[in-house]
């Protein structure tokens, strides 16, 4: 039963850390069927910048509140790539509107060059970030451990999806942005700035994986290629969710997770991650369109 | 001029294997210097050789793989595996007693034997790429999501091959492995180091003058136009996703023997050339030369390898990956064609002032 509860809140865990880590694919991918390859390194900065953050913080502030850099880092992380997005949407991503695959090879380039300057500046050798002291420990109830930080990414994940739907399905803004993407000269008859909508809608996906970024600094230390290692199964999870919906990312993360966990009980890590994927691959075959299918007469679809 | 249009392709190959060709004869006579440079060159035939298996399916057929360092790995591992049973003389491995494992696996035996393995380089990539091609492309998952899923897979077989390291040695991968005919390093062992280096040289004719043919003929027009318009051409009565599984085997067939080739001068093979950034780095080397043509593949595997051997030791070193990153980048942004198409435009400029 322990074991039982150990493991349902592991894979909880790894699925909120998927999930985050999807949000931003959900918008950029989902939304702009762009593929940013550089989604992983848009991460590694957000994870970069909370380093940042934690050793300006101890210069200025007195050794007892240290732990307050990690509530100002989510902050900082999240504008400094939403910045990132904007100016590579409107350098590179908007010429490449309708090509989905050159998408994917520039960004691939951009990400290259993200990962040497990481190496150059912040050196080849990882980094940890001191988890905050209210942070450290964790709860244990019926002799079940809940590590506190991993409860924290849980939170910090349902926070971000709260907001991720109010501004998708709530506010005004959102309804420009699925207008634009139904039908995008439709819209621009309709008065919206399709260029702007873009440009906002990219970095406000881009400024998800900075937050993603600040949990995975928590977990880990911090190299030129942790993105990398959680890009795969994002795009996995939003490919098997359904591209295009909220939901559909939430079940595709979830499934992704958990059986990742449960399949860890029987063999090692990495093949468990493995055997997931391939079971995932598998299942396409059966629903090419994920989960949750946007339903569309087009041929293309 | 139309006739060197026409030919332009052919001709710059020619030009490209008769300086390969003289590449040795050069170092035998002690005019280059370090045998080092030769052995890379073989490196860079194996790269122009995986290159054009990628330009068929991608440049030609538009279908994207983040995966073929996988199949490069598959003829790669299948070589290695035979040259390191050469060398223990078909018994256990160090790193399988490390592993725990008392006598040969199974999955090693038929590498004792030279035909057999020979057969495995091909059979193995084309049956692994055939079985994978055949699910996917049959419930048409196309476009990005074929992308995707051959990068998940990729990913989940290099994590296989790492964690099962009693047979494969995990990271390290198989090393200490000498050619086909022997040790080709150091200038003691040149007679080896050519016969290496031409079979390799002729195995890039042959997959060359192949998959002109191929592109060529009835076939490659089917090819481009699955490109172009996979529903017309469904709606003309073709079956495209054989099509498509078809040109999908072949090309894993040429990075197999491509990683054979390349594991004979470089002595080693390691699960970091099935990684998915190694394998975005054969597709930058065809977008740089030019997709679409099987020459700039070839190009490009040259160029981008010569310059990277060149540039990345020392204090450019840095430097290297943000040129590198940059030009992928512009080349996308900008140069669609490639060197080669750039080429072509001025050619054409340059034919119509002429006319």
């Amino acid at each position: 039963m322990e074991q039982f509860v150990n493991a349902l809140f592991n894979g909880l865990s790894l699925s909120s850390i998927i999930l985050l880590t999807s949000l931003g694919l959900a918008i950029t991918f989902g939304q702009m069927r762009v593929i940013n390859m550089a989604h992983g390194e848009f991460v590694m900065v957000g994870a970069y910048m909370t380093y940042v953050v934690q050793n300006i913080v101890a210069v200025v502030v007195p050794p007892s509140m240290q732990g307050i850099y990690y509530i100002l880092a989510i902050p900082v992380a999240f504008f400094t790539t939403f910045l990132l997005g904007s100016i590579m949407e409107r350098f590179i991503i908007s010429r490449l509107y309708g090509r989905e695959i050159d998408s994917l090879l520039a960004t691939w380039g951009i990400s290259l060059i993200l990962q040497q300057a990481a190496r150059s500046i912040f050196g080849t050798q990882g980094v940890n970030v001191t988890v905050p002291s209210f942070l450290e420990g964790g709860i244990t109830i019926n002799g079940c451990t809940f590590s506190l930080n991993r409860i924290f990414i849980i939170l910090l994940v349902l926070m971000c999806l709260l907001g991720m739907y109010l501004i998708m399905y709530r506010s005004g803004f959102g309804k420009q942005m699925r207008a634009v993407v139904q039908n995008r000269s439709m819209a621009q008859c309709m008065g919206i700035n399709s260029r702007k909508v873009d440009n906002i809608t990219f970095a406000i996906g881009s400024g998800m994986a900075g937050i993603a970024g600040c949990s995975v600094a928590l977990l880990g230390s911090i190299d030129s290629t942790v993105g990398q290692s959680y890009i795969v199964n994002s795009f996995m999870a939003i490919v098997l969710g359904g591209v295009g919906k909220l939901a559909g990312t939430v079940l595709g993360s979830s499934i992704i997770g958990f059986s990742g966990i449960f399949a860890e009980q029987y063999t090692s890590a990495t093949i468990a991650k493995a055997i997931v994927l391939l079971i995932v691959i598998v299942f396409l075959q059966k629903r090419p369109q994920g989960l949750f299918i946007v339903k569309s007469r087009s041929l293309d679809e | 001029m139309k006739k060197l249009k026409n030919q332009g392709s052919n001709i710059c190959f020619l030009v490209i294997v008769i300086l390969l060709a003289l590449a040795p004869i050069l170092a035998g006579a002690g005019i280059i210097k370090s045998t080092s440079m030769v052995l890379f060159l073989g490196k860079c035939i194996a790269f122009a050789i995986v290159a054009i298996g990628l330009d068929l399916i991608w440049g030609y057929t538009g279908i994207l793989s983040l995966g073929h360092g996988l199949y490069f790995c598959l003829g790669g591992y299948a070589m290695a595996m035979y040259l390191k049973l050469q060398e223990t003389q078909g018994g256990i491995t160090d790193f399988m007693q490390v592993g725990g494992l008392t006598e040969l696996p199974l999955i090693w035996r038929p590498f004792q034997n030279i035909f057999v393995s020979m057969l495995m380089v091909f059979v193995v990539p084309g049956a692994a790429a055939g079985i994978i091609g055949y699910f996917i492309f049959k419930s048409r998952v196309k476009g990005v999501y074929f992308s995707i899923i051959s990068q998940a897979l990729t990913w989940a077989a290099y994590s296989m091959f790492i964690a099962l390291s009693p047979y494969t040695n995990g990271n390290v991968g198989i090393t200490e492995i000498k050619s086909l005919f022997g040790s080709i390093k150091g200038s003691g062992n040149i007679d080896n180091m050519m016969k290496v280096f031409y079979l390799a040289l002729l195995l890039l004719v042959l997959a060359y003058a192949s998959s002109k043919y191929l592109v060529d003929s009835k076939f490659g027009k089917l090819l481009i136009a699955i490109r172009d318009g996979e529903n017309r051409t469904y709606f003309s009565g073709y079956k495209v996703s054989k099509f498509k599984t078809f040109i999908y085997v072949i090309s894993a067939v040429f990075a197999g023997v491509a990683g054979a080739v390349f594991v004979n001068f470089n002595g080693s093979i390691t699960p970091s050339q099935m990684t998915i950034s190694y394998s975005i780095t054969m597709v930058i080397w065809v977008a740089v030369g030019g997709r679409g043509t099987i020459i700039g593949a070839i190009i490009g595997a040259f160029l981008i390898n010569l310059c990277e051997y060149n540039l990345s030791s020392g204090s450019l070193v840095d430097i290297w990956q943000y040129i590198i990153g940059a030009i992928f980048c512009i080349t996308i942004l900008f140069f669609k064609g490639g060197i080669v198409g750039l080429v072509k435009e001025r050619i054409s400029k340059v034919d119509r002032k002429t006319d």
